[in-house]
């Protein structure tokens, strides 16, 4: 499995404390994209340049990827992310997003804090988007059920119908991510459109899958009091949804970006305000829409 | 009136007099009038420096009750004030030529069940015995100066009643009038009781802890509710006199560990010598009202065991949320087994309460005090010197734990030995101490066996060297291991050429060592092994010490504020640190270090055999208020309560703190005159710390992951 990063002790992403597990590899490349270096499925070499003592460590790159002209420059364009330039760098300002491990790996680093999932919490598999990791993406989660661990999966549900579909007995919640509900909008920010994501919520829903609905709010593109009615309405719709989460935009993922070396898509308009937060949570509320965290 | 909290509002359900009462306290209203009057004078004693110690010390005593100024603060529901400055300062507050005569007492949890079960006459009629038993002998003098401490305890009771009859406060004359003297019997008598006996014990000098309150007082508040004598609103309101009262101290002062508390501390929760949870509704009212005031001049540690019931786990996780610090958690089951392992009998391991601090005890019956040192000077100055060389990683480790074992050895031998009790043949003795005789009164043994509490008069005497810089010197190891001796990146001579000129020039190093090995917090077994190691070879050590003197030796590890005055003679640090850097605080990491999360630290932190620390190794963990925010939050700091006893943890202090809202105390203190920080071990507020007590406590709050 292709992971990108693992963080204990998040208390924001699921009931009670959970290890969350970030996947690299997505099929949306959503424009206000908070994990940049998980949208790529492959290894990917990032460079914080803040760290960098331009110690030339680096030098030996086979490739020629790392320049000292003027400041520490990278030729990303030859670089095969093969890390032996993140192991050499003395600072951690070079390191290698992306690391093979095997759904048994996993399970270890997850049960470690077993003794902390006593009152609700578990492992949430997020990234990315974790069913690109396929089959071995239902291992890691049987895996856990027979350990007694809590599950979750924060997905984009542009994902694989059969393999939903038999995952959802081994899933205690879907943290399930509403981009837009609005398709044109879809397709125009995500790069791809809403209709089998909107099936496939309606076929986890009728095999009794418990979803969260994860709304994220990009101010001025769906914060619309008729996109609130819109996820009220799906939410009506659904027999197993415990009701929304609303997640603001922000722009804290461009660090990752320009780490990564990816253009930057940074859009301080699309910060929500705190009063626009509170009008979409009121307006969820009022249409009977429980909101979560 | 606002009282600070990290996380919104606190709720209000004391009345608005009960409120102001606390305002006004907790912004020194009492603390600068105490402070005012330092001490009576005893310069009028004819003779006075013919006098033996003791006689002196009767004597000082007895001006202090006869003299003390009385203070009835308005509408107050329960009675007694410390009111003499120097008692702030630990010094009984008499003073002859100029200066105070004596030293007093702390570290220790006086017994406050005798005073409540049988009053202070039962403690007289217990002197009259023993004075009857050891007439004629040398215990005589110590046995008289008993009986004068509680002649002018009476008298300082007595200006308490005819000042409270004349000021017309009849309910609190009725009740004083039967207590502590005579065994409450309803939940306010009780209380006032444990309050007056406290007042006096400090009025004295002395900073004693009060240990289990609702053990004490559950099943008096339950009687008066099944009477209908009183509602529980009431006793909310009472309970809040007593913290209030507790701030009698808070004067402001700007020193060091600035206007810290004075050891009061409290014990709720636990089990009792059956097994059965204690938990009542006393426990729930100090929650209430430790919620509502914050004030953190009695810090108080939840007994959490397997069936502490959820809902008071939930209370506590509420109450903590609005930061301060004023709650932490003992485990329980732990603390059993590690107070039964070093031999403490069976029947006395279930009262364990602390010093004042967190440091475990029997209370009532203890005569406490630790040595601190720091563990890594030892390493730097001793192990590491200029030259030392060293073929493997395991002899440079054995040298240090020859180094470490000879420095414990010297304090048991300066500190306990020498100091306490060494006669001039090098035989132990117990050996005459200054005298303290009003806390000897409280501690079980000294009245029966005739001997004051520091000459081995309590039953368990204990002198307890605690390790500090623990993470530090594990990292320096962990780094020297690694860089020496697995990679051979750089010779060990080289190395300290490095640390001795403090990296300069080696900054690619530096920030090799610091980024690229992780380090004790991380949940991560290659460091996490040396400390592992390095507490159980330290418990070797000081079991080594045992039966040397008439003290016991058990361990533990605390910096408390120390790694702050350490700070200056530490030098570079293998694993990346400057020279004077102030390091990690008590049993947690390194500010820094630590990457993976608090689950991880607790991890790291229970890997150690903790059972072996006897007298206690704390964690302190820090969380921001957003990470803590909504249902989330409340079941994440259930879950780490839990999961801490679950992995074998001993004391966990939890505490919500945001580096900006520090930052901004420090520039408008006059904003924050009630934020309250836990200061590793007790408790203070954040803006009568002098500046590099402050520095310390934004680093140590922003270096939390």
């Amino acid at each position: 499995m292709k992971v990108a990063e693992i963080q204990r002790f998040c208390m924001h992403d699921g009931p009670g404390v959970r290890t969350v597990i970030f996947f690299k590899g997505c099929p949306l490349h959503c424009a206000w994209c908070h994990n940049p270096e998980t949208q790529s499925p492959y290894p990917q070499l990032l460079f914080e340049a803040q760290k960098c003592l331009a110690c030339r460590a680096c030098g030996e790159c086979p490739q020629g990827v790392h320049g000292f002209a003027q400041a520490h420059t990278l030729h990303r364009e030859f670089c095969s992310a093969c890390g032996r330039c993140a192991a050499l760098c003395p600072t951690g300002a070079l390191s290698l997003c992306g690391k093979d491990m095997t759904p048994t790996e996993l399970l270890e680093l997850i049960l470690r804090d077993a003794s902390f999932y006593q009152n609700g919490g578990g492992v949430t598999l997020s990234g990315g988007e974790p069913f690109l990791q396929g089959e071995e993406a239902l291992e890691l989660l049987k895996l856990c059920r027979e350990k007694g661990i809590s599950t979750a999966v924060e997905t984009c549900g542009y994902v694989s119908p059969a393999l939903l579909e038999k995952a959802v007995p081994f899933v205690d919640l879907f943290l399930w991510d509403v981009k837009d509900i609005d398709d044109p909008r879809h397709l125009a920010y995500t790069c791809v459109s809403n209709k089998p994501i909107m099936e496939n919520l309606r076929r986890v829903d009728s095999l009794g899958g418990k979803t969260r609905l994860r709304c994220i709010l990009v101010n001025g593109v769906n914060t619309e009091e008729a996109h609130y009615t819109a996820i009220a309405e799906l939410f009506h719709s659904l027999q197993n949804c415990e009701g929304a989460e609303l997640l603001p935009y922000h722009p804290y993922g461009d660090s990752k970006t320009k780490a990564a070396g990816m253009t930057s898509t940074s859009h301080p308009e699309w910060i929500p305000s705190e009063e626009t937060i509170l009008q979409g949570k009121n307006a969820l509320l009022s249409q009977g829409v429980p909101i979560h965290g | 009136m606002e009282f600070y909290s990290a996380f919104g509002n606190r709720p209000v359900r004391l009345s608005d007099a009960t409120r102001k009462f606390a305002y006004d306290s907790l912004h020194c209203r009492y603390g600068r009038e105490t402070a005012e009057n330092p001490m009576v004078s005893l310069d009028h004693l004819d003779g006075f420096s013919e006098l033996t110690d003791l006689q002196k010390y009767d004597l000082a005593i007895r001006e202090i009750c006869t003299h003390a100024p009385i203070r009835i603060c308005e509408g107050e529901m329960l009675s007694g004030s410390a009111t003499l400055g120097e008692a702030i300062r630990h010094r009984v507050p008499a003073s002859f030529g100029g200066g105070s005569v004596f030293y007093a007492v702390s570290h220790l949890t006086t017994d406050f069940e005798t005073v409540v079960k049988r009053g202070v006459d039962g403690i007289r009629s217990e002197v009259l015995a023993s004075l009857e038993h050891h007439k004629g002998t040398d215990r005589e003098p110590f046995l008289q100066s008993c009986l004068s401490c509680l002649e002018s305890f009476a008298i300082w009771h007595s200006r308490y009643l005819e000042a409270l009859r004349e000021a017309g406060y009849e309910e609190n004359y009725a009740i004083l009038s039967k207590v502590p003297f005579g065994a409450p019997e309803t939940f306010r008598e009780a209380l006032q009781s444990i309050w007056f006996v406290f007042a006096f014990q400090r009025l004295c000098g002395n900073w004693p802890g009060i240990g289990r309150i609702d053990w004490f007082l559950g099943d008096f508040l339950e009687r008066d509710l099944a009477a209908g004598r009183l509602t529980l609103e009431e006793a909310r309101e009472l309970l809040a006199h007593f913290f209030i009262k507790g701030c009698e101290w808070i004067c402001g002062g700007n020193y060091g560990s600035g206007d810290a508390q004075h050891y009061q501390n409290l014990v709720i929760g636990g089990r009792d010598g059956e097994g059965k949870d204690v938990t009542n509704r006393v426990t729930y009212l100090v929650l209430d009202v430790i919620e509502e005031l914050g004030i953190g001049d009695f810090p108080t540690t939840l007994r959490l065991h397997k069936d502490t019931p959820q809902k008071l786990l939930r209370r506590m996780a509420e109450v903590i949320r609005y930061g301060g610090g004023v709650l932490a958690v003992y485990n329980e089951e732990l603390i059993y087994q590690s107070l039964l392992a070093y031999g403490y009998p069976k029947e006395e391991v279930w009262k364990f309460a602390n010093d004042g601090c967190w440091e475990v005890q029997i209370p009532g019956k203890t005569n406490f005090g630790y040595d601190p040192f720091d563990g890594l000077q030892i390493l730097q100055h001793k192990t590491l010197r200029p030259g030392a060389d060293f073929a493997t990683f395991e002899e440079l480790y054995q040298a240090y734990l020859t180094h470490l074992e000879t420095s414990v050895s010297g304090i048991v031998e300066r500190h306990t030995w020498e100091m306490l009790g060494k006669d001039e043949q090098g035989n132990w003795r117990w050996g005459d101490w200054e005298p303290c005789t009003v806390i000897s009164l409280f501690e079980e043994g000294c009245i029966a066996s005739g001997r004051p509490y520091f000459e081995g008069g309590a039953i368990y005497n204990v002198r307890s060297p605690h390790l500090g810089g623990f993470a530090d010197t594990v990292n320096s190891l962990y780094a020297i291991r690694k860089l020496v001796y697995e990679e051979k990146k750089c010779t060990l001579s080289k190395l300290l050429a490095i640390l001795s000129k403090n990296w300069e020039g080696e900054e690619v190093l530096r920030r090799y060592v610091q980024s690229r090995y992780t380090y004790f917090g991380n949940d991560d077994d290659g460091c996490d092994s040396i400390a592992v190691s390095l507490a159980k070879d330290f418990a070797a050590i000081c079991r080594k010490q045992e039966g040397r003197c008439g003290y016991r030796i058990p361990p533990g590890i605390s910096t408390f504020g120390r790694q702050l005055e350490w700070a200056p003679r530490r030098m570079a640090t293998p694993y990346g640190r400057k020279a004077g850097e102030v390091l990690a605080g008590n049993c947690s990491p390194t500010p820094g270090t630590d990457k993976e999360g608090a689950t991880a630290v607790i991890r790291s932190y229970c890997k150690l055999d903790l059972t072996e620390m006897t007298t206690g190794a704390a964690l302190d963990l820090k969380l921001l208020p957003s990470a803590v925010k909504g249902e989330d939050g409340i079941a994440a700091i259930i879950a780490l309560m839990q999961g801490f006893v679950t992995l074998g943890g001993f004391f966990l202090q939890l505490d919500v703190a945001d580096a900006s809202i520090l930052r901004k105390a420090q520039e408008h203190p006059e904003d924050y005159a009630t934020l309250s920080v836990r200061v590793s071990g007790w408790n203070a507020r954040f803006v009568t710390l002098d500046r590099g007590w402050q520095d310390m406590i934004i680093n140590q709050t922003e270096g939390r992951t």
